[in-house]
Formats: C-alpha cells, sequence, structure tokens
C-alpha cells in the first residue's frame, strides 16, 4: 500500500505538533503548508483551527486558500476539518456578527444554548451508518467549543449530547468535519484519526 | 454525556516543577516536561500546568516552557497558566497549543478577562480561586499579599456573567496534605451554576468520588501525590469507579 | 534552571548543595535546602512504626508456595547491596532473586564483593549481559551527545530488575535508598514514593530513554538499545509490579550500614583518589574516575560534595569540614582513563577532547589552550574551609584495594570468581 501524505493546512492559527505527532506515530507522512503546491502532493488535507471563526476565514482568504480548498472539493479530493477547521467547511457562522464560511456542507455554525460552551471529554453517538466512524461509535472524545454545526440531519454522521445534542461529526462525499480535537483525544483519537486518513483515501 | 474530568496538576517554580504544600513549602519534583509527558502516557483527562512565581516576578507567562511541551505533541488537552497580564498574552497561549489558560491575579481585572474572553472565549478561560472557610463564610485568598478577604458576588461576576467558563477551587489550606480537601469550598460555593474543578488536598480515591459525584464538580484536579506511584492516574480511575469519568488504560508496546 | 552567577544564596546554609543541582533543589525561607529538611525526618520519626509499615507493605507478596520468589533485589558489588538483601533475608525473611547488571567497568573488588554476597547470604542470582557492540557504540553516543558514559549502566541497572519482575511474573521489586530523597529531598519518608518510568527517565537517565536513542543519535539502531526499554504499562500492571525503596521504613545512613556489613558480611572496601569514602561504587573502575570527572566538567561539583553533604548532614562532619575535604578532592586527577581507551577504542587525546566538550561554561573558564579556570560550586561556597587535620570523626577504612595493580582490567563476568 502506498504511504499515505497527509498535508496540514497552514493558515497562521493554531499549533499543529500535537497533529503531526499524532500522524507521526501512526506512520503517516505529513507536510505542513499553505502552499497550494505542496499541498498538491498530499493525498488528504487536515484543516485544523483554533479561536475564533471571521480571523480564521479572513486568514484563509489572504492566503488564497478558500478558493483552494474549493478547488480541491470540485476535483473530489478529501479533506478533514478539525474544530474550528469543521466550522470554515461551513456556509456561514453567527459567531460575532455573521460571517460566510467555505460553504463546502449545507449548514451554518450557531451558537450552544447556555451556559455556551461544550468542555471536556464526551462520546459520539453515530446517527448514520458511515466505515469511517463506526469503530469509534460510543467512544470519548474531547471538546472545547461554544459554537457548533446545525444542519440538514443527511451530512450529521455522529451527534453528541451536551444538555442538548449538537452535530460532532458531519460528512459531504470526500468532506468531513469533527467537532471533537482527535489529536488531544489520546488512543481514541489516534485510531479516529488512521481510520479517517486511510478510509477517506480509500473512499 | 460529558464525562468529568481527573487533571493533572503540575505546579512549576523557578522552571522546576515542584511539589506544594500550603501555598509555602516546596518541594522539587523534575522537568516539567517529563511530568506531562508521563500524565500523557497515563491517560490524565486533563493536564493543568501552574508557573506560580511568573506574576510575583512580573515576568509574564513562561513562552519557552510553553513552546517546549508543545513539542512534545501530547495528545492530551493542556491548560497553562501563571504571569498572564494582557490579552495578547492570553491569545498567544491558546494559539501556541494549550486548549486553555489559567488567571489568578488577573482576574481582578474585569477588563482584561473580558477582552480575554473576547478573543478566546469563555470556555479557553479558568479562573483560579484559592479560597478557605473560616466557620462562617468562604474567603479569597490573595497570593500576593497572603491576606483573604471574604469571597464577594464581586468576585464571582466574571463566572455568573459567563466571562469564564470554569472556576478551579483551591484549598490552599490544605494543599499538598493527605485526604484533607475541604468540602465546605464546594458546598458552600455560592454560585450553584459555575462549574468548579476542585484542587488542593486531594489524594484518594474516596475523596475523588464524593467530588465526582457532586453535580456543581466538573473536574478535580491532583498534584503532589500523582508523583508518588506508578500509573496513579490510572489506579485513581479504577478506585473512583464509575461512568462518570473515562476508564483507566495501560498502554501496551509504548513508544 | 538557573544562569546566573552563583551566590552565597545559591547554597544551603547547612549542607553544601546548591539550587544547581540537577535533580532540583528548594530552599526555605531559612537558607535550609530541601534535603536537608527531609532528612530532619530520619531523627524525627518513629522507625519502628515505620518497621511494622514495611512488613504490611511485603506481606501480600510472600509466597504461599514457597515455588516463586517473593521478590526481586537489585545488587551490585558496591553501594548498599550487601545491607539490602540482609534486611531482605535476614530481617524481613523474604526469599528473593537477586538481579545484577554487568557494567563492563568491574574491578576485581566489586566481582569478589559480589560472589561474597550470593554466597554468604545463599541467594539466586541473575546477571545480564548486553553485547559488548551494542554496549560500545552506546557509550561512544552518549559520551559524544551529553558526555556521560555511565549512560548504558544507568539505564541497565534500572530496567533490568523491573523486566525481569515482568518476565518472572515476581511482582516486587525492593530497591534501597530513593537517590532523590535522600539528595535533595524530592520525598518525605512518610510518602513511601515507589519506583516510576518517570523518575527513570527524568533522572536516571538524564531526560532520555532507550527509544529516545536511535531517532537522536543515527549511528544506533533499535538493536543496539532494545534490551534497555521500559516494560510498557500493560505489562507492568498485568504483573501489578511495584517498586518499593527500603529508605522509606529504615533509617538510612551508608556509612554505618556499610561497616556493619564489613563486619558481619565480610564486604570489602577500597580507596579513591577523588573521594574520602571508600565504602560506595568499589565495584567500578569509572563511576569514581572518568563518570565522577565528567560530572565535575558538566555540573560544577562531584561525588565528593554527595558524600560531604551525607556526612554533614549526619552529623559527623561540620560544613566546613566538608568544604574542606571537597575542595581536597575533587580536582584530584580520575585515574584508569587508559582502561576506558583501551575498551572503547579511543585514544586518550580524543577522549580529553571529547571530555572538553561538555565542559560547563558556567563553571570553566579557558583562560589559555587547554588551561582551565574552576568556578564551580566549591568556589563559590563562600564559606571558610576548615583545616583538613580536623576530620579525624569521619573516617573510612579501606580493607581492600579497588585498583589491584597486578590484574589491572576490566574483569568480564561470565568467568566466575574462585571463592
Amino acid at each position: 500500500m502506498k504511504k499515505i501524505t497527509v498535508g496540514i493546512v497552514d493558515y497562521g492559527v493554531g499549533n499543529h505538533a500535537s497533529v503531526r505527532h499524532t500522524l507521526n506515530e501512526l506512520g503517516l507522512r505529513c507536510r505542513t503548508s499553505d502552499d497550494p503546491v505542496v499541498l498538491d502532493g498530499c493525498d488528504v488535507l487536515l484543516l485544523p483551527g483554533v479561536g475564533a471563526f471571521r480571523p480564521a476565514i479572513e486568514a484563509l482568504r489572504a492566503r488564497a486558500l478558500d478558493r483552494y480548498l474549493l478547488d480541491r472539493a470540485d476535483r473530489n479530493l478529501p479533506l478533514l476539518g478539525i474544530c474550528l477547521g469543521m466550522q470554515l467547511l461551513a456556509q456561514a457562522s453567527h459567531e460575532d456578527g455573521f460571517t460566510h464560511g467555505l460553504g463546502l456542507v449545507p449548514g451554518e455554525v450557531v451558537e450552544l444554548p447556555a451556559p455556551h460552551w461544550h468542555i471536556g471529554w464526551n462520546t459520539i453517538e453515530q446517527v448514520q451508518v458511515d466505515p469511517l466512524f463506526h469503530e469509534s461509535d460510543g467512544q470519548s472524545f474531547y471538546f472545547n467549543h461554544s459554537y457548533a454545526y446545525r444542519g440538514p440531519i443527511e451530512f450529521q454522521i455522529c451527534r453528541t449530547n451536551a444538555g442538548e445534542e449538537f452535530a460532532s461529526a458531519i460528512r459531504r462525499d470526500r468532506i468531513v468535519g469533527v467537532q471533537f480535537h482527535p489529536e488531544k483525544s489520546q488512543a481514541a483519537g489516534r485510531a479516529l484519526l488512521r481510520q479517517l486518513i486511510v478510509g477517506l483515501c480509500d473512499a | 454525556m460529558l464525562k468529568k474530568r481527573l487533571v493533572g496538576v503540575i505546579t512549576v517554580r523557578d522552571g522546576w516543577a515542584v511539589q506544594s504544600f500550603g501555598y509555602r513549602r516546596y518541594l522539587p519534583l523534575g522537568h516539567p516536561e517529563k511530568l506531562a509527558e508521563n500524565l500523557d502516557r497515563w491517560g490524565a483527562d486533563e493536564i493543568l500546568v501552574l508557573c506560580i512565581d511568573r506574576t510575583r516576578r512580573n515576568v509574564g507567562p513562561d513562552f519557552d516552557l510553553l513552546r517546549r511541551l508543545g513539542s512534545l505533541g501530547l495528545s492530551t488537552p493542556l491548560a497553562f497558566g501563571g504571569g498572564i497580564r494582557t490579552v495578547a498574552e492570553a491569545g498567544a497561549i491558546i494559539q501556541s497549543g494549550a486548549e486553555r489558560v489559567c488567571i489568578d491575579a488577573a482576574l481582578r481585572d474585569a477588563g482584561v478577562v473580558g477582552g480575554i474572553s473576547a478573543l478566546v472565549g469563555a470556555q479557553a478561560i479558568i479562573g483560579v480561586l484559592p479560597l478557605s472557610f473560616d466557620g462562617a463564610g468562604l474567603q479569597r485568598l490573595d497570593y500576593l499579599s497572603g491576606r483573604s478577604t471574604p469571597l464577594t458576588a464581586a468576585d464571582l461576576s466574571l463566572f455568573d456573567r459567563r466571562v469564564v467558563s470554569e472556576a478551579l477551587i483551591v484549598d490552599w489550606r490544605h494543599e499538598g496534605m493527605t485526604a484533607a480537601f475541604d468540602f465546605n469550598l464546594i458546598r458552600r460555593f455560592p454560585a450553584p451554576d459555575v462549574p468548579l474543578i476542585a484542587f488542593g488536598g486531594v489524594s484518594e480515591a474516596d475523596q475523588l468520588k464524593m467530588l465526582f459525584d457532586d453535580d456543581r464538580v466538573a473536574a478535580v484536579g491532583i498534584g503532589n501525590s500523582l508523583s508518588y506511584r506508578e500509573h496513579a492516574v490510572q489506579m485513581l480511575k479504577r478506585q473512583a469507579g464509575g461512568t462518570s469519568i473515562r476508564a483507566a488504560r495501560f498502554v501496551s508496546d509504548s513508544r | 534552571m538557573t544562569e546566573p552567577a552563583m551566590t552565597e544564596n545559591s547554597f544551603c546554609r547547612r549542607c553544601l548543595y546548591s539550587i544547581d543541582h540537577p535533580l532540583g533543589l528548594v530552599l526555605d525561607e531559612e537558607g535550609i535546602c530541601s534535603g536537608c529538611r527531609i532528612h530532619e525526618e530520619k531523627d524525627r520519626l518513629d522507625w519502628n512504626a515505620r518497621w511494622t509499615q514495611l512488613e504490611s507493605v511485603v506481606r501480600p507478596y510472600r509466597s504461599r508456595d514457597g515455588r516463586n520468589y517473593d521478590c526481586i533485589v537489585p545488587v551490585t558489588g558496591a553501594n548498599d547491596s550487601y545491607y539490602i538483601v540482609h534486611l531482605v533475608k535476614e530481617r524481613l525473611k523474604l526469599n528473593p532473586l537477586l538481579v545484577t547488571y554487568n557494567k563492563y567497568f568491574n574491578t576485581e573488588l566489586g566481582i569478589r564483593n559480589l560472589a561474597n554476597l550470593r554466597i554468604r547470604f545463599d541467594c539466586d542470582i541473575l546477571t545480564q549481559n548486553v553485547n559488548p557492540v551494542s554496549v560500545r557504540k552506546i557509550t561512544g553516543t552518549t559520551l559524544r551527545q551529553f558526555g556521560s558514559v555511565y549512560w548504558h549502566c544507568l539505564a541497565g541497572q534500572s530496567v533490568f530488575p523491573v523486566q525481569t519482575a515482568v518476565r518472572y511474573r515476581v511482582p516486587l521489586v525492593i530497591w534501597g535508598a530513593h537517590q532523590g530523597l535522600e539528595q535533595v529531598g524530592m520525598f518525605s519518608h512518610e510518602h513511601e514514593v515507589q519506583m516510576t518510568r518517570r523518575y527513570r527517565k527524568d533522572h536516571d537517565l538524564m531526560g532520555v530513554e532507550a527509544g529516545d536513542l536511535p531517532s537522536v543519535f543515527d549511528t544506533l539502531t533499535e538493536e543496539d538499545v532494545w534490551q534497555y526499554r521500559y516494560p510498557d504499562d500493560g505489562s507492568l500492571q498485568a504483573v501489578g509490579v511495584v517498586g518499593i525503596y527500603l529508605g522509606n521504613y529504615v533509617r538510612w545512613d551508608p556509612k554505618t550500614q556499610h561497616e556493619l556489613m564489613m563486619s558481619t558480611h565480610q564486604y570489602r572496601t577500597g580507596r579513591f583518589a577523588r573521594t574520602f569514602d571508600c565504602y560506595d561504587h568499589v565495584d567500578c573502575f569509572n563511576y569514581m574516575n572518568l563518570h565522577d570527572q565528567l560530572k565535575l566538567y558538566k555540573r560544577g561539583y562531584s561525588k565528593v560534595t554527595d558524600h560531604a553533604c551525607r556526612e554533614i548532614r549526619h552529623g559527623r562532619l561540620t560544613r566546613d569540614q566538608g568544604l574542606a575535604l571537597v575542595r581536597y578532592y575533587e580536582q584530584r586527577p580520575a585515574e584508569n582513563l587508559d582502561l576506558f581507551c583501551e575498551w572503547l577504542g579511543v585514544t586518550p587525546s580524543s577522549l580529553a577532547f571529547l571530555m572538553d566538550l561538555h565542559r560547563n561554561p558556567q563553571y570553566w573558564r579557558e583562560t589559555a589552550p587547554g588551561r582551565w579556570e574552576f568556578k564551580g560550586w566549591s568556589s563559590a561556597s563562600g564559606a571558610a574551609a576548615a583545616p583538613l587535620e580536623d576530620v579525624r570523626s569521619c573516617e573510612f577504612t579501606a580493607t581492600g584495594k579497588v585498583d589491584t595493580r597486578e590484574r589491572r582490567s576490566y574483569i568480564v563476568i561470565g568467568k566466575g570468581y574462585p571463592t
């Protein structure tokens, strides 16, 4: 089997050491870059993110990475969004006004109901059969967010109960987003990350 | 449902990980990175690194340490605190690989905390409250002056208004003592909706169980005693039992 | 962790340690260090009660059918091994499996002591010999990269007993004193600290585990280092491995203990060039020589300071006397470097070159090519040293010779030793 290369989209936001470390432990090759030429050489892209929505989407736009990611999606190339990276996949976010996202997965990002945050380890429950998430059904992952995706049920693979339910994993074809941090979820996160990356490359 | 967390606390003083006793006495432990890496392997639910001498020396957060911790590529959520003075410093910590910041001295400056909250979100802020119970009510310690004053509504305003998500309740008097955490600090905490992290004098599984059974407690922090035994985290998880926390795990074929 | 120059305030007022101690050292408001404070417990704790506690700790591990060992006891031909085996076998009446790691730098005295140990105490013993090619490769690498010739010894001595516990399904490992507790007061005796992988990596191995060596140093491969890997958590947990320290339950005093073992069990001792202690490390050509020289280069102090601090705390030396001894011994030339060069396959000048690379500029200043000025701990300790004639109170007796001129070579373990 050809060795998979994962491209971490570096748009100046956040720290990627944990993701890189997990990918290396999984025996996956890893490139961190904002250069489309480098990212073109990768089998699957990973879109991380931490902090607020607007600065993140603006950082992507400033590097023309929004158009690049849309272009890759048009060519049906796989993309995995993590935490804020998942939120960026949506059409828009209501955080601090209204901001358009990448629009790769229909739906919007809205504030969680009071107390307006979700911190800690919580389980994900599959609501649609999907081989990528099957093994991880019912496992705990680390969440740390105050906004969440709300959209058509057909794009929701897993949901999580934080007082109220929200989508913890979404998917449209080869575009996947997870609201939690697999790179901060120890063994469960490692296993899921492997499943997602290998599975998306095979899909 | 959301699980409760067993948090491994690493107290750092002058660059060294130390055991802390009653905010007064210290014994050396080693390099903070080695303790963090160990907690990560053991499966702690969160790692909390507190650099306790930074504010007193007014040197800001220890970004060097944070960088070294970041380069470990830990797969456990990290909270980092000590010496945070400005919004920019807090923002830089979050961008450097820590999930959350801990604020103690700066908690008294509502403007700064508000700014941090706007930048990184309330979920990324833990407010530290060193408390004691004097028989009548709760007292809050100002560790810089060493003076305790009654805990007031003003102290809790940032939590009530949800500018800060969780409160780290530190039983500073009993810190470092075996099985000594004062439950009054939880029972008598005046804001019932604020998720609490209990810390200071927690060492035994039965304390852990009692704390996890309390609705107000979101997490329990343990410091010194995690360094006295192999697999301390796993043993506590096993003995405290229950489904409210993630199960213990023993890594096989570790790196 | 601190870079600025040492002042008197960097030092404990009671012993000779400074806050630059590699294990970490904390000074309290009175200027007394954590090591001295924890030492005070030795005169405060009820040791009878602690012995009773020890008996209850080991009780569940006694083999019910006498068909397996009760515990694993790591030993060498020196240090506290005799006293440890005495406590385990003769006082606790446990049935131990002794384990020892061949460190290669073995003196005849050490081999003799080890043979005498197992015979006098009538114990079974397992020896781990890692092949010489790997050991040389590792030692060459650790010397070059972080100035240590002892990494393989520390790694082997600290891991082989744990591996044996897993392989033989004997969960209890019994050690003597906890170095962190004894030197810098890392723990209270009452914490009853147990063996952890974290301590081993952080302190015994200077932050470098076996798994870290090949990735940093290209010449080493997994084949060379796998023997030094710590058992994984799953394996430890399946057997229930636990490591305890007798020093948490017994008032630890190495000088007194060694003298007892010398008189009751014929433990033999010898003199060194670089310290006044004749009882520790007599089994090794390098620990008190090459290794000690490197310690002085890297840390600004050497083993004689550890010995002096220990004796100061036990009330057998004053601080002034301790400092006088340190200043007398720490610059003495290390011996037997030729044997090491022969073993490793390097010339004396290339060894000297490698060693100089690891001189810490905080403690050494090259004033002219090849000439070094020492600004280490003893030069900043401040106290006026007592005249050396005053140190009769702390005499160590040599009953053998570390370095027997007739047979100066590393003794190969496996040939056995005639009783």
